[in-house]
Order: C-alpha cells, then sequence, then structure tokens
C-alpha cells in the first residue's frame, strides 16, 4: 500500500502510510492502542473508504473498491472481535461465503474439511453464538479460508484464545504459510509477533515508524519510545 | 437437510394441496372463504418472512404490494375488459419493478429506519390510490363485473400457496437463503466474506413483493369491489409480521403455522368480541416479542424437537 490516508473527523487515524507485504511470508503489524492498525486492516478490505493513497494488489489498485468486490480479488479477513453469524449454525457460517463457483456438494465438503481442520467437526450443527470466544474466534478464521484466499489478514488471532487453541490455530497459520498464502497478523501478544513473523511493521499515530525482522524491531529506539515513552538518556 | 427429508416434504406439500383441491366442492361458501383467507394469509406471511425473517429488514409496509397487485386486476377488469388470470401477471411484473425502484434507496436504511421508511412508502400508495382519479377512480373505488367467482378464485389461490411455499423453501434450503441470513445477522461481515449485500437484498425484496400482489389481485376478483382504504390496509401488514413472529420468522414452517393459527383465532372470536380481537391481537403482539421472540419453531427446536439451522 502507498500513502494511504484516512481522516475521522479530525483524528488522523492511518496518515501517509506506504507498506510492502511480503508474498508466500507472514508478516506482522503492531502498535500500541489507536495507532491505526485495525484502520489499516478496513481499508485493506474495503470496509471504510480511504481518503487517498492506493492499496495495490497484484498490480491493481484496490482503493475504493467495496468489500466483496475486493474478497473476489482472494483476499480474506478475521475481526478483533468476532463478527460470526450468532444465529447460524457452525456449518451455516461456512456455507454463507460466496464467490467460491462450485456446486453446493463441494462447497460442503471443503465447509467438512474447514470445520475439521479447527476442530469443531463436534459443534457443527451449534449455533455460533453458542461457541466459546475461542471457539468463534476458529470458526472465523476457518470461514476466511472457505474460498482458499491467498491473502489473510487476522486481526488480533490471538486475544481471547487459550494456550492450547493458540498453538493450535498457531500451526494452522504456519501450514497455510507452507502452502504459499500471505497472512499479516494485527496482534498485541508480543510473543505471537516476534515468533511467528518473519517481517514486522510498527504504526504510531497512523504513520510507519518501523519495519524489519523481528530482532531489529525487539531493538528499535522509536520503537521503544512509541511503546513505553520516550526513555531518559 | 437429506435428499429424503426433501422428498418427504414435498409429498406432504402435494397430499395437503391434494386435499385442499377436492374440499371445495362439499363445502359452504363460507367455508370455503374461510380457507381461502388462511392461504391467502399463509402466502403474506411467507412472503413477508423472505425479506423480513430470512434477511432482516423488517417491513411494516407490504400490504403497498398487495394493494398493488389488487388494483392491476380492478383496473384490467373493469375498465379494460381483460380476463383476470393474465391480470395477475401484470400484478406481480408492477410490484417487482416499484420492489426494485423501492428497494434500491429504502434497503440502505437499517432496522426501525427501514421499517418506518415502509410504512410510510405503504401509506403513500394508498394516497396516491386515492388521489390519481383518472386510473384508480380514486375515492369511490372500483367495481367489477359481478359474477359467481368463488370457486376459481379458491383454486388461483390453492396453486398460488403452493408456489409461495415451494420458492420459499427452495430459498431457505439453499445457500442464496443462508447468505440473507448472513445479511441479516452481520451486514458487514457478509459483505467481507464476498456477499454483495446490495443484491441479496434486493433480490429477497423483489421475491417478497411479487407474491402479496398475486394474492391482492385473487382477492380482488373474489370480493368483486376494492377501495384504497380496504386494500392498502395497515393490519395487512401487521398480520403478516405478527403470523411470521408467532410460527417463529426465519424459518419456512414458521410463517405457515403462525397463520393457520393466528387466522383461525382471529375468525373464531371477532364474531363474538368484534372489538375486543383487536385489542387481543396487540397484547398478543407484546406477549410473542416478550416471551417467545423466535416463535413457535424457536421453542420446538430450544426443546430439541428440531434441529437448528436450515442447513445440515
Amino acid at each position: 500500500m502507498r500513502d494511504l490516508r484516512k481522516t475521522f473527523g479530525g483524528v488522523r487515524a492511518v496518515d501517509g502510510c506506504s507498506f510492502s507485504v511480503p508474498a508466500g511470508k507472514i508478516s506482522g503489524l503492531i502498535g500500541p492502542n489507536g495507532s491505526g492498525k485495525t484502520t489499516t486492516f478496513d481499508l485493506l478490505t474495503g470496509l471504510t473508504r480511504p481518503d487517498g493513497g492506493r492499496v495495490l494488489y497484484r498490480g491493481n489498485d484496490l482503493a475504493g473498491l467495496k468489500p466483496h468486490q475486493i474478497f473476489r480479488k482472494g483476499i480474506t479477513r478475521t475481526f478483533q472481535i468476532t463478527r460470526i453469524f450468532r444465529e447460524m449454525t457452525v456449518l451455516e457460517n461456512m456455507l454463507s461465503v460466496t464467490g467460491l463457483g462450485v456446486p453446493d456438494h463441494v462447497a460442503r465438503e471443503r465447509a467438512h474439511e474447514l470445520i475439521a481442520f479447527v476442530n469443531l467437526t463436534h459443534l457443527r450443527a451449534e449455533y455460533g453464538g453458542r461457541l466459546s470466544y475461542g471457539q468463534q474466534k476458529l470458526l472465523e478464521f476457518a470461514r476466511a479460508l472457505m474460498t482458499d484466499p491467498d491473502l489473510i489478514l487476522l486481526d488480533e488471532p490471538a486475544a481471547g484464545v487459550n494456550r492450547t487453541l493458540l498453538q493450535h490455530l498457531l500451526a494452522q497459520i504456519h501450514r497455510l504459510q507452507e502452502s504459499g498464502k500471505t497472512v499479516l497478523i494485527v496482534e498485541h501478544d508480543m510473543n505471537v509477533i516476534m515468533n511467528h513473523c518473519e517481517r514486522i511493521f510498527v504504526l504510531d499515530y497512523g504513520v510507519k515508524i518501523a519495519e524489519g525482522p523481528p530482532a531489529e524491531i525487539r531493538h528499535d529506539e522509536r520503537v521503544l519510545d512509541a511503546y513505553f515513552g520516550r526513555r531518559r538518556r | 437437510m437429506t435428499r429424503g427429508e426433501h422428498l418427504r416434504n414435498l409429498a406432504l406439500l402435494v397430499v395437503c394441496a391434494l386435499v385442499l383441491a377436492l374440499l371445495p366442492r362439499g363445502l359452504s361458501l363460507y367455508y370455503r372463504s374461510f380457507l381461502m383467507f388462511t392461504m391467502m394469509y399463509v402466502v403474506l406471511a411467507l412472503s413477508w418472512n423472505i425479506i423480513s425473517g430470512f434477511t432482516g429488514y423488517t417491513s411494516f409496509g407490504h400490504v403497498a404490494f398487495y394493494g398493488i397487485g389488487a388494483y392491476a386486476c380492478a383496473i384490467l377488469v373493469a375498465d379494460h375488459r381483460w380476463h383476470w388470470l393474465p391480470t395477475l401477471a401484470v400484478g406481480a411484473g408492477i410490484a417487482a419493478l416499484v420492489g426494485v425502484a423501492l428497494g434500491y434507496p429504502v434497503l440502505r436504511l437499517k432496522g426501525p429506519y427501514f421499517a418506518i421508511a415502509m410504512l410510510g412508502a405503504a401509506e403513500g400508495t394508498r394516497v396516491i390510490a386515492t388521489v390519481w382519479d383518472g386510473l384508480t377512480h380514486g375515492g369511490l373505488g372500483i367495481s367489477l363485473p359481478s359474477a359467481e367467482t368463488s370457486v376459481e378464485t379458491y383454486y388461483a389461490m390453492l396453486v398460488l400457496m403452493v408456489v409461495t411455499i415451494a420458492v420459499a423453501y427452495a430459498v431457505g434450503h439453499s445457500r442464496f437463503g443462508v447468505r440473507l441470513n448472513a445479511i441479516r445477522e452481520d451486514e458487514t461481515a457478509a459483505a467481507a466474506l464476498g456477499i454483495d449485500t446490495t443484491v441479496y437484498k434486493l433480490a429477497a425484496f423483489v421475491l417478497s413483493a411479487i407474491f402479496p400482489a398475486v394474492a391482492g389481485g385473487i382477492q380482488t376478483y373474489k370480493v368483486l369491489y376494492i377501495d384504497p382504504p380496504s386494500v392498502f390496509f395497515v393490519q395487512i401488514t401487521i398480520a403478516m409480521a405478527l403470523m411470521s413472529m408467532l410460527g417463529g420468522k426465519g424459518t419456512v414452517i414458521g410463517p405457515i403455522v403462525g397463520a393457520l393459527v393466528l387466522y383461525t383465532a382471529q375468525e373464531l372470536t371477532w364474531v363474538n368480541f368484534p372489538t375486543a380481537h383487536l385489542i387481543a391481537y396487540g397484547l398478543f403482539i407484546v406477549l410473542v416479542a416478550r416471551f417467545m421472540p423466535r416463535g413457535l419453531v424457536g421453542l420446538a427446536i430450544d426443546q430439541g424437537w428440531i434441529r437448528k439451522g436450515m442447513l445440515h
């Protein structure tokens, strides 16, 4: 994305931000609360329209496209606070996804595979709203994979998920990456970011303040300042 | 749901249709008329349920489409000497066009704003029918050439009901229907999952507009006189909503059950309590919304008698 901008009222939520997500890798997007991470995701997926700048994906500009159009280019996401369909069963949640272009029984087969992939088979006929929060996160993750997307944006996948489930989820994310997918993760859990991402982008007040591999970011002065305030020298 | 269950449900529908087809010969005019009204309310409740139950856009103005169908039939038969059957198709076509023209702006509104906009739209159609003298004869209403029409209209309503049930069933058990549910549950998430919400909502809205228009046309040819207050009658919308809610909106069987129960109850009470039944109606809305928000079917699901969801 190049020079992306979005203003809400007088707040410059994302202010001329540019970065390139490396294809086929797991990357992380971090920053203090309110630094513009989720807004960046919303801009990338068309949920909010940018005020300026471009989102380049495989040579096409996605800025200004509607969410369903961007989705059909092979980009899916999950949400910080899960947005599963509460009064629909787990299976129905999966089958609601469009753009598969496959007959019913193929879609069902894929849904069952993915439900098994996130260990929810025993709950497939249960309402989404009856699942635990961690299970909802898994369902949302599985749902995002229905169309076999190329770029997957995960907004705080670790929040509210217990350690065992989280290890399982991270293993699945690595399996996706090994099969050639690109993953971008927003996350506050630094263990997840530092141990699983190859490249990290740091936002503060809507501006990119650093970019690099975990080892560099860990010791970057500007990042430490943003998170902990300016230290005395 | 398995193929076997679909076949069983289809067989059930065919049997019911056959029984209803054989009945009117032996029935008095009153009972024939009672059955016809019941079938009409099944059509109306199921149609309302497509946009309001499946898709979550609660419409308080669906009577507009009923009235459009009624006027299409009355005008063409009385003033242009058409046979009544093709007028039903014209009514359905006009309702579909109005559905697109009205739905495109109004479906951008959510929740109570959509409901109120539809209430206003229905009032608008009533006012248009009242003031457009040249076309509708205004407040005088339209009388159709008198004839004995109760048998043919009974069969027309039966066919319409079977078609409506079949369509509602097919929608409810398809991925199209599940996507309408997704829009109801969380429209933003639905869009982020590739659903073109504008197109889906419009399709549901048009589908839910067509059948009430045909019902309005058939009903007009039965009673042979209409005027604006009788066909753009707000209580018809309320009945659609209440029947769906009582039975269980968002399901296929719910609105059918709701229409059967409520229309029968209404018919039994109004003879003895001509005004009290309206009070009972109001009280009923409150009680259903408070204690049984998901209707009789929701209750059956909670008890474990019916499986959750439409796709299995």
